[in-house]
Order: C-alpha cells, then structure tokens, then sequence
C-alpha cells in the first residue's frame, strides 16, 4: 500500500493515461510505433518482392492489376524505454525537502506509474554529483521500488545540468522518453546545454520546472537582506519592498519564458508545477494539455 | 494660537531623528534562497549605496505624526482672544541699559511692548508697572494703549540692582486682586515656564562685561594723611582681559595704569600720592556691554579724628591714648555707660568692663570679666610669649613679636565666629569678630597704658588696632538707592542729583531716598556743601552671561480671574493615544505576516 498521495483511486486513475511519443524508437516489440519495418497491423509501404521473402506479405491484388510482385510492408511496434531525471541538487531542498523536492518526486512517480501500468520500461535518475540511477523498472509492481528509490534520495549540492545528464547518458544504451524535472534555477546556457544533450541523444523529451510558492512570492521581511545560494553560498545583499517583490515576479516569469520558449524551439514539452497546487489536477489536466499522454 | 511651553516645540527637530532607523540601512538578514540567480543585478545595485534605500513604509508615517502630535500636546497650544485688561511690568533695573546691537535691552523691551499694547483691542486698559527701587504702578489710573504708548516713551532704566521678589506669586497676586486678563513682565531675565495668565517676555542675550565692582579712597592710616585709593575690577566673561584704568578728579585724569584681569576674576588697582580733590571717579577704558558699571565715584576723606569712649575702671590707663594724635577719648566709669551709650564714637573701649549689649559702635573688649558673651577666659599667665599670629593682617603689621610679651594675660575661649589674630601656646590672645559695618575685637592681655617708645611691640599692636578701627568707621560710598541723611534742613538747601537736577530740599525732610541714579549727589547747605558717591552695586547687574531665571510655576495659571485662552491640548493628547491604538492594531499585524514565513520558511540564517 503506497502513501498518500498515491491512493487506489489515483493510481487507478494514472492506469487510464498512456504516454505519448514524438519519436519513434529502436527497442523490443511491444506497444510503440519504431522506424524498423515489423509485424504490426500498422501498414507502412510495399516493396519490391526478393526472393526469401515471406510469401505471406504478398499483395496480390497488385500482382494482378500489375504483374508485379510487391511486399506489403508492416510497422514495427516496440516497448518505451522512460528516463526521469529528477533534479536531486540543494536548490530543490528550499523552503525544504518536503515542499519542494517531494513534490517534485511525487510527478516523477506519477509519470513512472503511467509507464510501468503500460508495461513499459522506466528508469529513475538522481541529477546531482554523484548522484545514481535505479535500475530499469518494468511493470506497476514496481512502483514500490519506484518510491523506495525516490524516497532513499538526498538532494543537496550544486548542479551542472549538462555534466550530470552526461554522466547518466553514458550509461543508456536504448533511446526513449526522457523527463527532466527540475527548477531551472540556472543561467539558460545551463539548462539549454543540458536539454541540446538529451536530444542529441535522441530522447523524446519532457521537462517539467518546479518551484515552491515561496520561490515564486518570496516572503521576505521589508528591508535590507542578504540572501545565500543554496547550493553555491554566494550571498547578495537585497533591499527588499514591495517594488523589489514586483521586479523579482517580474524576472522570474521572463526566466520561465526564456524556457518554455527554448523548449518550444527545440521540440520539447514543457510544463510549470508550483509545489502547492494539487497533483492529480496537474497530471490530469496540466500535463495533457501539453499533449504528453495518448 | 499660542503655546504655553513653547520649549516644548523644540522637540519637533527631533522628528527627523525618526527617519534615521530607515535612513541607515540595518545589518541585512542573512536567509539561504534556492537560487540567487535572479537577485544578482538588483542585489548589486542595492549594496553599492551606503544607506540603502529609504524605505519608508506607512507605519512610519502614523509613527511620525503620532510623535508630532504629542510634542504639539506638551507644548500646551491654547487659541487665545484678545485681552481687554493687562498688566505690563517692566524690569527697569541697571542690566537693561546693556547694549544689544546698538540698541539698550530697554528699548528692546519697550518695543516688545508696544507690540503688546498693539494686540490690546481699543477699549482696553493697561497697567504698566516699574519694578525698581520697588514694584510700583507708574499711574493710578488705567491707560488706555495709546496713553500706555506714549507712558512707556518717557521710562528710563535705574542704576539700581533687582529687588529681591517672587515674580510668580507677584504676578499670580496681580492677576488675582487685580483681575487681569494677562500679566507680561518683560525682562532680561530669562523666563522659564509659562502660565495661562502671566507671561514672561525675555530681551537681551548673555554677553561679556567689565566692572568697577569697588572703589575707595582712603587715608594710608590714622596718622598718616597721605591718600590711597583701590578698585577693583571684575572680568564677567571666559577671557583675559587686559584694561587701561584711570583714577579721575575733577574731570581730569589723576593717574592710569594697565591692569590685567583674569577671566572670571578680578584684579585690583591702587593707587597712591595723587593731589586733593572733592571727589574722585575711577572708570576703565573698555567697550563693553553695559557702560554703567565702567564708572565708580567716591568722596575724598575728609581728616577728622577717632573719638574714642573709654570705659574703665582705671581712666589713667585709657586716657594715655591721649596722647596719640588724631586721637581724642572720653574715659567714663563703667556705671556711667547708661549714659554715654548709643552715642556716635568711632570705637569704645571696654576695659576690664563689659556692656550688658554688644554696643552699636565698634568696640575693643580688653580682658573682659567672665560674664561676657563673646569669650570664655582661662587661667591667667605672665609673660606669655606668644606662638603664632595671623599675617597679614593689619592688626600684626609692623609688630615685633618675638619681644610682644605681655606681662599679665588671660587667654581666650571664643564663644562666636570670627578669627584668631594672635595666639600663644594655652590659647587666643587677640580674637576679632568682623561683621558688615561693625568690628570687634578682644584681647586677652591689657594694650593699656599707651607708653609709646618706651613699649614699643605693644605700642605699634596699639597703633594697628586704632587704625584697624578708624579703616572700618571711614566714610565708604554707599550703594544707589541707600538714601542720603539730611539733617538739620535750612530753607534754601538743596541737593544737585548726578545730572544736575536741582532739588530744593524742606525741613520735612529726614532724607533724600531717591538716589536711583549713580554718581555725586552735592548738599548745598549756606555756602558750604557736602558730597554723596552712590555707586551700582550689584554684581548680578553686571554679570551678564547668566541671570537668575524667573520661574513661572504655575500659581498664576489658576488666579485669573477671566481667562482668554482656550486650551486644546487634551484634544491633541485624546488624537495621540487614538493613533497609538491604531497603530497597536495595525503594526503586530504586519509582523504576523512575516514571522510565520521566517519560521517555516527559512532555514538557517547564520
């Protein structure tokens, strides 16, 4: 039995989503459309007969209006392989662990369990330094290994998005989904960098920002403050008032623009979380509007 | 509108002190942030000014006005209507002829008033009052303003020093009996405190003076006519001064000299072997604020002789001091002092005698018997040689004690304050007690008979006691205001006054009081003619830096018998405390706002 918010009722509303690729990929038979010409019912396009093929496949309507032997030629459907990539640095610890990188998670293991009730493959990432991978999980009774590995994680440290995603990359062999989950608190060359990597790749990519309330309505006390990275302890000294709230939304949303207009130009989907909203509404109605579920 | 304690206004400059918590920027608080990443052009801006930027929220604003409202409330504003019947004093006393920017602090005052006068509606009355030599109302009856205008043009100052009064009960009391509206009092006094009837209106500012604060002539002693002359000059401000000094008769200059004068002291010049004259002026040579005390006048000594009453049981020993010029002496018995008692000597002697009161003349007590008030004897001694003295002194000038060996004293327990001149080892031998105008002295040995050459410490110890008496019985200038004993008038005598003014004078006369002015007074009585010096003398006139404050404390607020004021400060009072209300409602709720957040929200601020 999971913990909240995974109940029955919303994992067997997660059962009814189904993901939905851009791309097609190279991998085992199973429910994805893949460029390798197969035995699915999907027609793709005929070809000249060669001796050795399956006489099966002969369309002989053809070759009675033509003289000519043609092969029909059938799509190959294939399994998906899902990567998530969960933005494990210390920025996602603000305000705290539970506002901010446990929502995070929970998208993640909400996405792992649309994949694993189809059957298909996921793979969880921890994008920190150092920061490890489970290994590929097939089937919803892995959800539970799913939460485990998200719950064992600890997030701190900065992050080098394009370093990180480097260092998992190495280690996949077979192309698919790739859900990148982070706050893209970084300059754009930084996750820019980081997102060109995974389509070179070749994944079908989706990333989803999150950010806590407090990042995006910052409470603090009017006055002088001196604010700390988290993740590289820089300080910056801040008058804070009511302006300086304004110019920080303000900035804030040309930040979250300069993204989602990045990831329109390279093909990416993307969505925005704030950690207080409800998930399912987020799963259920945010995320398929940006057409990432069948 | 008016302020009953306008020094309360001066709170309002400390209003800007309220900007300071948000002018200099605080320590800024150290919270940890995701990501600093969108603060940093901003966040640069900000530490490259000192102050940071003034961030003044509403509650500064309520905090502000707050503060001003309860200055407004302490300085007591009160709407007033115009008064119908005042009272005016002015201090015409020798401090108001000091000069301020060319202008005396009189005319000062007499302008101030007019203004007063001006505010007065038509139908108004006005008192005006003089407070030197006395509190006096310059008119019975009422002025109407313009009549008190035209009054006020004619009043000169006195060199005559403040009588000594409780202005807040005198202007309480006039207020009260006389029923006015308001009570001014102007003065360089300052005033401090102010009441809804009385008010007190302060001219002149603190400044540096000089002054002649003595001056005397005098023979050298009681044998020698030769003239000596001392004044002493007072610095009232924080610097050394160095002053030309001259000694004047008749108009012309009889001797100068420079005379330093420490800051806040005083030096004193003599002056010696000038010629003869009636009277004598010394005046410094200084631009000063007030120019009345640069002057001091005395009258020339005239040589007369020290009558001396002698009562003793032994006359021959007395009367040797006959024989000592300028010197003439009735010896009577000790039963027969009833009757020579209270008559003017310039010294009795009571030898081996005491009176049953301290006499009004100077008095020498030798070897008193035991029932006297002044000593106690003690057990008696021959040849005593005495141990110390008091030196110098001028009863012990001169005197060769190491051979002053009385053959028979008694010495001495004093039994009042005063000093011990000569002393031997068992106790005081000469006690002397000097109280204004008066000396006393007792010995404890017997000075008597006067044997001239033949004794000779002795004689000299006789010489210095009769010209320490005859110092003290000298004719001394006496202060403006001590009135000028006229006796035995004769039709066609008359008083020529300083400035000339010629008073003729009637036997009705038992004195003339009104010498408010300083200088030579001149009796003409026949062909002969007798002069009077009356100098200032009052330092607190001359020392213009501090002046006695006048205090109103508040007696006069509840004595008027109609008051023109309306006072609204409790209103303003009500206002502040309806303020801090909302501001206690308002403030703890913005802080609710952000402490929750720091709470849950920030973790680890350094």
């Amino acid at each position: 039995m999971l913990s909240a918010p995974f109940t029955p009722e919303f994992l067997s509303q997660l059962e009814t989503l189904r993901l939905r690729t851009r791309k097609e990929f190279l991998g085992h038979p199973g429910s994805y459309s893949s460029p390798r010409r197969g035995t699915s019912l999907e027609f793709s396009d005929y070809r000249r007969y060669a001796p050795g093929d399956d006489l099966r496949y002969l369309d002989w309507g053809i070759y009675a209006r033509s003289d000519r032997l043609y092969i029909k030629v059938f799509r190959e459907e294939v399994d998906l392989f899902a990567y998530i990539f969960i933005d494990a640095s210390a920025s996602m610890t603000f305000p705290s662990r539970e506002q901010k990188f446990l929502p995070a998670s929970h998208v993640a293991l909400a996405l792992a369990y649309v994949i694993l009730a189809n059957h298909d493959h996921v793979k969880l990432h921890l994008l920190q330094h150092g920061g490890g991978a489970s290994p590929i999980y097939r089937g919803r009774r892995r959800m539970r290994d799913c939460v485990e590995f998200a719950d064992s994680a600890a997030p701190g440290g900065g992050l080098e998005m394009a370093a990180a995603l480097g260092e998992h990359l190495k280690r996949l062999h077979r192309p698919g989904k790739a859900i990148l989950i982070s706050d893209f608190l970084m300059p754009a060359p930084g996750y820019q960098k980081g997102l060109n990597l995974l389509r070179a790749f070749n994944l079908d990519i989706v990333a989803i920002q999150v950010l806590s309330r407090y990042e995006v309505d910052p409470p603090f006390p009017n006055g002088g403050v001196a604010l700390i990275d988290s993740e590289n302890q820089e300080e910056v000294k801040y008058q804070w008032s009511a302006a300086a709230r304004r110019d920080y939304r303000t900035k804030l949303a040309h930040h979250n623009a300069e993204i989602r207009s990045f990831c329109h130009q390279s093909g990416i989907h993307y969505s925005f979380y704030v950690t207080d909203r409800d998930l399912a509404e987020f799963v259920f109605a945010t995320l398929p509007a940006i057409r990432l579920f069948k | 509108m008016e302020f009953l304690n306008p020094a309360a206004l001066f709170g309002l400059l400390a209003l800007p002190l309220l900007l300071i918590p948000y002018l200099v920027r605080k320590k800024p608080r150290r919270l940890v942030f995701s990501s600093v990443l969108l603060f940093l052009e901003a966040g640069a801006q900000a530490g490259g000014r000192p102050l940071g930027r003034i961030n003044l929220p509403p509650i500064f604003f309520l905090h502000l006005l707050l503060l001003a409202l309860l200055i407004l409330a302490l300085s007591e504003p009160v709407f007033s209507v115009r008064p119908t019947n005042v009272a005016i004093l002015l201090d015409n006393s020798a401090s108001m002829q000091a000069m301020e920017d060319g202008r005396t602090r009189l005319s000062l005052a007499q302008e101030k008033i007019g203004d007063v006068i001006g505010e007065i509606g038509l139908g108004g009355q006005v008192d005006l009052y003089l407070t030197t030599p006395r509190l006096t109302k310059v008119q019975e009856e009422p002025f109407t303003p313009a009549q008190a205008l035209n009054a006020l043009k004619d009043i000169k100052a006195y060199d005559l020093g403040d009588p000594p009064l409780d202005y807040d009960r005198v202007l309480s009391q006039l207020a009260r009996e006389q029923g006015y509206e308001r009570v001014y009092f102007f003065t360089d006094h300052p005033g401090a405190g102010q009441t809804a009837v009385a008010r007190v209106i302060s001219v002149g500012r603190p400044q540096a003076n000089l002054a002649v604060t003595a001056f005397d002539v005098h023979r050298a002693s009681l044998i020698n006519a030769r003239l000596q002359a001392s004044a002493v000059v007072a610095n009232f401000s924080a610097k050394d001064e160095k002053i030309k000094i001259a000694l004047k008769g008749r108009g012309a200059t009889l001797a100068s000299r420079e005379l330093p004068v420490p800051a806040a002291g005083t030096a004193t010049a003599t002056f010696e072997g000038f010629a003869e004259h009636l009277s004598y002026e010394v005046a410094i040579e200084t631009r000063d604020a007030l120019a009345l005390d640069n002057r001091r006048f005395a009258v020339a000594p005239v040589p007369r002789n020290l009558r001396i009453l002698a009562v003793t049981p032994r006359p021959q020993a007395a009367a040797s001091l006959k024989s000592i010029q300028g010197v003439s002496v009735d010896v009577i018995s000790p039963s027969d002092y009833a009757k020579f008692g209270g008559r003017d000597y310039g010294l009795e002697v009571f030898h081996f005698s005491t009176p049953e009161q301290l006499p009004s003349n100077p008095a020498l007590f030798i070897l008193p018997p035991e029932s006297n008030s002044l000593v106690d004897l003690g057990a008696p001694l021959s040849n005593v040689q005495v141990s110390s003295w008091r030196e110098p002194h001028g009863l012990t000038r001169y005197v060769n004690f190491s051979l002053f060996r009385p053959t028979y004293a008694r010495p001495l327990k004093p039994q009042s304050a005063g000093q011990v001149v000569i002393e031997s080892p068992a106790g005081a031998l000469a006690f002397a007690v000097e109280r204004p105008g008066m000396r006393y002295l007792i010995l404890g040995f017997d000075p008597l008979p006067y044997l001239g050459r033949e004794n000779l410490p002795m004689s000299i110890f006789t010489l210095n006691f009769l010209d320490w008496f005859f110092d003290s019985g000298g004719l001394r200038s006496q202060a403006t205001g001590a009135p000028i004993p006229l006796t035995a008038v004769q039709p066609g005598d008359s008083l020529v006054t300083p400035a000339g003014e010629k008073i003729a004078l009637k036997s009705a006369f038992g004195s003339f009081a009104a010498t408010f002015h300083q200088g030579i007074y001149q009796r003409v009585r026949g062909g002969a003619s007798e002069l009077y010096a009356r100098n200032l003398d009052d330092l607190g006139e001359s020392d213009l830096r501090t002046s006695m404050p006048i205090e109103l404390r508040g007696d006069a607020a509840n004595s008027g018998s109609a008051s023109v004021l309306f006072s609204f400060w409790p209103y303003l009072l009500l206002a502040s405390l309806l303020l801090l209300l909302a501001e206690w409602f308002i403030n703890p709720r913005w802080a609710r706002r952000a402490a929750p957040a720091m709470r849950r929200g920030w973790r680890g601020a350094a």
